[in-house]
């Protein structure tokens, strides 16, 4: 039978440090094996399972885009008590892990086709909204889906990540985007500002909007009402929610919200979803 | 439905003929604790108990199971799925029976199958025992469950006292069961009697009743109420009514070394524990023991009932009887029955 | 102990009505056969659920290292040792606490009564005096409380609290008990017979933590157990494992356990650990002539140095 717990075995091809305090890396992962390669089929929003033998498994959520065929990317930052993160960043070029997955739900990407589309990160929680953003502005996308506006913070300039990527997506004319930290540094010359203020100044019109928001807990808190007074409606506001996780499917109890339970019946959802849950709203 | 009477001196050749083929479980009382052990003959079989200390869940779901074990990186040995011989369980009551039904919608539903669960569920035959003597803390009535419950069920046995047992049939495997030994004899009328007098006798000592119809929408809407700055107060926070329960099934997927051997293990975890829900950020979404009975109390009535259909409880009392401090699950249902909602 | 029970309930009222407490913690009756439990009062009218009665067997002094109000409780002997034991420790502070105290000449041991009981359930329990009624099916027998106590209270040298601010009916008297009696009976058996022991108890240890849990003195925050880095331990009850977690925790809370009997009450597997309690704590008597909680003054052995602490155990 197959074993549902049993990681698929992957080579990390490559680390990227993206940060400056050196605590948020990029995994590029290839599977393998050529047919686990194939039946991972995912799209934008779902999370993947990461296991380092020996020390444990942890859900990421998945940064790559579901085109970038030929690798899979996690962004993983270190915390000192984490048993697996710290095991994760302590690896070399080459090592050998493994993925379980993809679980979860994913982004409303049909719905979002015939829409304006928002998209809100902070910190470092703006890994699948990477994936997302890849996805859409795919030359195969982006002629599917209408304007699309980003707005990404983080606390300071050495904490943004996907550096690189944010400047190829800032010389585009087909993303507006907008960039912000909360505090400057001497050599930053872009935006100051927390999240939910600069939303109030280039949020676009919310008509036929909707919009994708991730970050931690308190900025999700304090964006909410910003945005739904920008006129957002709650099936339109769209975040991802993250739990300790045991098996990533359902069975193990632990990361629901409610009856709802994040690994299977999210970790997408709409603001009018978490509202109904107790426990649920942000 | 086909029923037989087995007098208690022919059980032990009953059995001895199916111990040819399978590996037979019964309660076996040592050091005060009635539990299930693999039995060699009937000799050793404790019949004079209420219910075992702890659960029929341990024999599919045990606290710790090895996945796969692991050497240098690399998936090493896959645990082996197959039961070495097929297994009866014998005398389990239909409590812990029932609560099998609510552990196989969530280890083998539609979605995924636990292979580890599904095989020993696979091969394994039930072989209940009816109760005659409920205890006072039983409340299965209650529970869509009874004292002469059938529910995933092979066989149910009937102890109509006079030395004879009736053996009812209830899958076409228990009927086999029966089948393979002489040592059967027919129903006769007035056994039919016997077992209507014990069996009502057995439903009326069940005086524990508890409301369960309008508790899932009650919770719904008491989520937020100081009612459980109340409940949880005396809590330990220790894991004796999870581990104990019939149905609880949180786990954890943790490695471990034993022996220089590295293994990925699958382990009975608590959502009463403080670090259940604790993420390596330091933040914890269940903060306090009063968000963790909270959550046990809403997951057993209100979420599972959402999710599944049914309330994750079989009423077999062993959270009232074992708990520390005397927290009473019938008292609980039974204050959230009365407690007044917030005004919205 | 019935007047007694009276008059705690008014010395309870009293002290709410008063406002010099906010909250009561004490025992009342539980929801099964002859047991008790703790209750929290904040309201005089609900001290009449206050029970005195020899199975009042929680230590309650567990709750006041999460209760933030000012509060009267209910202690017994070894009960006022545990609160001595956290006032040193700096868990509680004398003041915001009110010592309702209760001389106790014993608690009923409730794994003796089933014992006794032999598999029956137990219908009705009766306390009278010095005796037990005990009611089953079929079987109805009385038994001297003094043959169903717990272990800890037959060895018991405290039974009037240490420290109190009031005291609940009248000192009783402490009849002189050779309290390591078992302890050394047990010692003088063969290394291998006392292995084979702890290995027999500790193999059905299913790691609950009540033990850990109900006991006063384990109050860390973060308990060895729940690390994960390092990982003392793995998850699997283990007999190593599960030996080692009872042994360290025995030895983190050697000079501070008060034997009340606690850790080997509420566990459901009938695991017999206290030995090894009763045993450190026979040698931190030894060695430094110290008992846990007896005195405020008195520094912990554990938690202190002295030129002159013995030292033959350095070869």
């Amino acid at each position: 039978m197959n074993n549902l717990y049993r990681p698929k075995p992957v080579t990390v091809r490559k680390i990227i440090i993206e940060n400056e305090a050196k605590d948020i890396k990029t995994f590029e992962l290839v599977f393998l094996n050529q047919e686990d390669r194939e039946k991972f089929n995912f799209t934008c929003g779902q999370f993947a399972m990461l296991s380092v033998l020996g020390a444990g498994e942890i859900p990421i959520g998945i940064a790559s885009s579901p085109l970038d065929d030929e690798y899979l990317q996690f962004t993983v930052k270190r915390y000192p008590t984490g048993v697996v993160t710290t095991a994760l960043h302590s690896l070399e070029e080459g090592s050998r892990i493994g993925v379980r997955g993809p679980y979860g739900n994913f982004y409303p990407l049909e719905t979002m086709e015939d829409k304006s589309i928002l998209i809100v990160g902070g910190g470092f929680a703006v890994t699948t909204l990477r994936s997302t953003i890849r996805y859409l502005l795919h030359e195969k996308n982006r002629s599917r889906f209408k304007d699309i506006t980003v707005l990404y913070g983080a606390r300071s300039p050495g904490e943004l990540i996907y550096k690189s990527e944010l400047k190829q997506w800032e010389e585009r004319d087909d993303i507006t985007m907008y960039i912000t930290v909360d505090k400057g540094d001497e050599n930053w010359k872009g935006r100051v500002g927390l999240i939910p203020n600069v939303l109030k100044e280039v949020a676009p019109s919310s008509e036929n909007g909707i919009v994708l928001v991730c970050g931690p807990p308190i900025m999700l808190k304090y964006t909410m009402l910003p945005l739904l007074d920008l006129g957002f409606t709650p099936e339109r506001i769209v975040t991802s929610l993250e739990r300790r996780m045991s098996c990533g499917i359902g069975k193990c109890g632990r990361c629901n919200i409610a009856s709802k339970y994040v690994c299977k019946d999210g970790p997408v959802f709409t603001y009018r979803e978490l509202r109904e849950l107790p426990e649920g709203a942000p | 439905m086909k029923e037989k009477i087995i007098r208690k001196p022919q059980l032990g050749t009953w059995l001895e003929g199916l111990r040819k083929e399978y590996e037979i479980w019964a309660p076996v009382k040592k050091n005060g604790l009635v539990l299930f052990h693999p039995i060699e003959s009937a000799k050793e079989i404790h019949f004079d108990f209420s219910n075992t200390k702890k659960t029929a869940k341990d024999l599919f779901f045990p606290q710790s199971e090895v996945l796969f074990s692991f050497r240098g990186g690399e998936i090493e040995k896959e645990a082996d799925m197959v039961l070495e011989k097929p297994r009866i369980i014998l005398a389990i009551r239909p409590c812990d029976a029932k609560s099998l039904a609510l552990l196989d919608k969530v280890f083998d539903s539609e979605d995924y199958q636990d292979p580890y669960y599904v095989e020993r569920r696979k091969g394994t035959l039930l072989l209940g025992m009816a109760c005659t003597h409920p205890q006072t803390s039983c409340f299965c009535t209650s529970m869509r469950s009874g004292p002469f419950e059938k529910t995933s069920l092979d066989l149910l046995m009937v102890d109509l006292g006079d030395d004879k047992y009736l053996v009812e049939a209830v899958t076409q495997a228990g009927k086999d069961l029966m089948g393979k030994d002489g040592s059967f004899e027919d129903v006769q009328e007035k056994d039919r009697e016997r077992l209507a007098k014990v069996k009502k006798q057995a439903e009326e000592k069940i005086k524990s009743k508890v409301v369960i119809e309008g508790l899932e929408e009650k919770l719904d809407k008491i989520f937020d109420s100081p009612f459980w700055d109340r409940v949880h107060q005396r809590c330990l926070g220790c894991a004796i009514c999870t581990y104990l329960c019939s149905t609880c099934h949180c786990f954890a997927l943790l490695d471990e070394g034993v022996n220089s051997r590295e293994q990925r293990v699958r382990s009975w975890d608590s959502c009463m524990f403080p670090d259940f829900t604790l993420e390596a950020s330091g933040h914890n979404p269940r903060i306090s023991n009063r968000e963790r009975m909270r959550q046990r109390v809403m997951h057993k009535f209100n979420y599972f009932v959402k999710n599944f259909g049914e309330t994750a409880c079989v009423g077999c009392g062993r959270c009232i009887q074992n708990c520390p401090v005397n927290i009473d699950i019938r008292e609980i249902i039974e204050e959230i029955e009365n407690e007044q909602p917030l005004p919205s | 102990m019935p007047e007694n029970e009276k008059q705690l309930r008014e010395v309870a009222e009293k002290l709410l009505i008063d406002k010099k407490v906010d909250l009561i913690i004490g025992y009342e009756k539980g929801t099964l056969p002859l047991r008790t439990r703790p209750t929290f009062i904040r309201e005089p009218e609900e001290t009449k659920r206050l029970v005195w009665n020899s199975r009042c067997e929680n230590n309650l002094s567990l709750y006041l290292k999460t209760v933030k109000e000012k509060v009267g409780i209910v202690a017994k002997g070894c009960d006022s040792r545990s609160i001595v034991g956290l006032i040193k420790e700096s868990q509680v502070k004398r003041e915001d606490i009110f010592i309702i105290g209760v001389p106790c000449p014993g608690i009923i041991d409730r794994k003796k009564i089933e014992d006794v009981l032999d598999g029956r359930e137990l219908l009705e329990g009766v306390e009278s005096d010095s005796q037990i009624l005990l009611k089953a099916e079929g079987f109805e027998e009385t038994l001297d409380q003094d043959k169903l106590l717990h272990a800890s209270c037959r060895s018991c040298r405290h039974r009037n609290p240490v420290l109190s601010d009031t005291l609940v009916g009248k000192e009783i008297s402490q009849p002189q008990t050779d309290e390591y009696s078992d302890v050394e009976g047990f010692a003088s058996q063969q290394d291998n017979e006392r292995w084979a022991y702890f290995n027999d108890e500790t193999s059905r240890c299913i790691r609950c933590y009540a033990c850990r849990n109900v006991c006063p003195a384990c109050y860390c925050p973060q308990c060895f157990v729940d690390q994960s880095l390092p990982t003392w331990f793995d998850r699997t009850p283990h007999l190593s494992d599960t030996l080692i977690f009872h042994i360290i925790r025995t030895l983190h809370t050697a000079g501070r356990c008060v034997d009340c009997g606690a850790c080997s009450r509420v566990c459901p597997m009938n695991v017999e650990l206290r030995m090894l309690n009763k045993k450190t704590e026979k040698d931190v008597k030894e060695l430094y002539g110290y008992e846990a909680g007896k005195d405020l003054e008195e520094l912990p052995p554990m938690a202190t140095f002295k030129i002159d602490d013995p030292q033959e155990f350095i070869k």
